[in-house]
């Protein structure tokens, strides 16, 4: 396979988030780069992959392309099961969806997510700072898919010891069996996607563990750019760039129109 | 009955509404436009995941907020996913200037279905472990039988419910394609319901297969034919998204949030809530290229007969 020379730091997110989907597994996919990185996996090594979109729709096989939406219309063409957001949010409460993919704009050591706000809380929380979208699903995929699988952009401003607002709970305060204790279900993160790595949550402390490095990057060019001192897991290695047909999918066949996937220079 | 005679019977100020539809899919658009028309204030909304109709209703507020104003959100996600933020989420919130309960799709959609069992609450697991539970009035208990830490959530009745279908007969009985949302137990929870759909069918068709039926006609106050009711967002089987639309919409409030001039969003509103008669008279602005294009789209990705 030919290594790919020309590609951007969200195509790269995509092809690691795609690599990390199982094929035949039942996976809760979030709106965005979760979404085009499902659509690779089923177009390269997951053909089975089953796809379970919170507005309703499970197990479509996508031939129209990239939903631009998890209620887009393309979402519902030959899904085996479609009812509304209850019966998909009931189906993961119920423990079928081994993994869920999310994306957020902050997350903490514990892989804890925030996609509310960005400013004081609790006291500026009726007046934040900024202002995100809100959890939409993110919270009850981090509260019951048996793992989850996290997209994060890395800035050290985002990588924080303390998060603004906890939307979508990881590994909590990372002491052992925090999730059960309160009363969620699921292993908790279990791999996180950056712009600089590939990480998972040490089994003991369930802190960020720098697994694969980006071609360019560094355990210490990582480090400098995190808000946290990260763990480095014993056998640290650089992830493989993208194939050029990897790239040339993701560009005419996953998202020919850039919905998702921008197309500005790394 | 027409749209503007059911808006002006079944809504009031200050009355809680919940919204329809997913994002910006069967969003009730032309019932909010409406809305705006008429001019209602200090209103509720509750919605899981919505873009279109409470940025319209918002974007009326930040124009004309003597005419039109929210007091408070009830809420999972205010966005449009590919289409990007909400940029009069962000200029409300950021400005303090409307209370809101941070929820998400699951909380919103059990609360929904709580008012629509007729119960006053609802265990989930959803809000636990996060911030959400903290900043809401959920209730954490031990359940009573497991032992093991649950989420009580209240029931959402809303005053009025605002549901897009693609049919419906004139009692109430509506068939939905595609993602039902969380449309039937919005419709079921709230005490009215106004329904405008996409076809109005007779009875005898809409009822042939009684499983169809998506929401029964008790739930339902009023149904009224508004062909296009959901656009620029989009309803299963009719029309795809005018994507276009939304962000130009968009860019017009945008530039509000750092504080620039209201002038080209009031002159949106003026040309095409304030100064047309309905909301047949806004969908004729756009050139029947366009509209055919959203339809060609939509039943390609159905992939069905029409």
């Amino acid at each position: 396979m030919t290594v790919s020379t020309d590609y951007t730091a969200q195509e790269i997110i995509v092809v690691a988030g795609a690599k990390i989907l199982e094929n035949n597994k039942i996976v809760f996919v979030g709106t965005g780069l979760p979404m085009v990185a499902s659509l690779l996996a089923k177009l390269t090594h997951a053909p089975g992959l089953i796809p379970v979109f919170e507005a309703g729709a499970m197990g479509p096989p996508l031939k129209h392309g990239l939903p631009i939406s998890v209620g887009d219309s393309k979402t519902g063409t030959g899904a085996s099961y479609m009812k509304g957001l209850n019966a998909a949010f009931e189906l993961t409460q119920r423990g079928f969806a081994d993994f869920g993919f999310i994306g957020g704009a902050e997350v903490d050591m514990y892989g804890n997510l925030n996609s509310t706000m960005m400013g004081d809380y609790p006291d500026g929380y009726q007046k934040p700072k900024v202002r995100l979208p809100g959890s939409g699903g993110a919270s009850d995929m981090a509260a019951s898919c048996e793992r989850t699988i996290l997209i994060v952009p890395h800035d050290k401003k985002k990588f924080n010891e303390k998060l603004s607002y906890i939307t979508s709970p990881g590994h909590l305060d990372g002491t052992p069996g925090a999730r059960y204790k309160a009363g969620m279900q699921g292993k908790g993160p279990y791999r996180l996607i950056t712009t600089k790595g590939i990480f998972d949550f040490e089994e003991k402390t369930k802190r960020m563990r720098i697994l694969h490095t980006f071609p360019g990057e560094t355990i210490e060019s990582i480090q400098a750019a995190t808000g946290f001192e990260l763990l480095v897991a014993p056998d640290v290695t650089q992830f493989a760039p993208p194939t050029v047909e990897e790239v040339r999918l993701i560009r005419e066949e996953v998202d020919p129109n850039g919905v998702f996937v921008k197309r500005a220079a790394k | 009955m027409t749209l503007k005679e059911a808006v002006s019977r079944f809504v009031k100020n200050g009355d809680n509404v919940g919204i329809g539809g997913f994002v910006n899919l069967r969003q009730p658009v032309a019932t909010v436009h409406e809305m705006v028309r008429q001019g209602f204030k200090d209103l509720t909304l509750s919605f899981q995941s919505a873009a279109m109709a409470p940025e319209l209703l918002a974007g009326a507020m930040m124009v004309r907020p003597d005419h039109c104003s929210i007091k408070r959100i009830e809420l999972a996600y205010w966005g449009h996913e590919a289409y990007g933020l909400s940029p009069a989420w962000r200029y409300l919130a950021e400005r303090g200037m409307i209370e809101f309960e941070d929820w998400s799709n699951y909380n919103m959609s059990a609360r929904f279905k709580a008012g629509a069992m007729g119960l006053p609450f609802i265990p989930t697991r959803g809000p636990l472990g996060g911030d959400i539970k903290n900043t809401s009035r959920t209730k954490v208990i031990d359940c009573p039988f497991t032992g093991r830490p649950i989420a009580l959530l209240p029931a959402s009745n809303p005053n009025v419910g605002l549901i897009h279908v693609q049919a419906a007969d004139m009692y109430g009985n509506c068939i939905i394609r595609g993602t039902d949302a969380t449309c039937a137990e919005i419709a079921m929870a709230s005490a009215h319901t106004i329904v405008t759909c996409e076809q109005l069918l007779s009875h005898e068709v809409i009822t042939s297969n009684p499983k169809d039926i998506m929401i029964p006609f008790p739930a339902v106050d009023a149904v009224i034919q508004v062909p296009y009711g959901a656009y620029p967002g989009a309803c299963r089987r009719h029309y795809y998204f005018n994507g276009e639309h939304i962000r130009e919409f968009l860019a017009l409030i945008a530039p509000m949030v750092k504080g620039g001039s209201s002038d080209a969003l009031k002159a949106w509103y003026d040309e095409n809530i304030f100064g047309v008669e309905n909301f047949d008279d806004y969908i004729e602005k756009f050139s029947t290229k366009k509209l055919l294009a959203d339809q060609a789209a939509e039943s390609y990705h159905c992939e069905r007969l029409a």
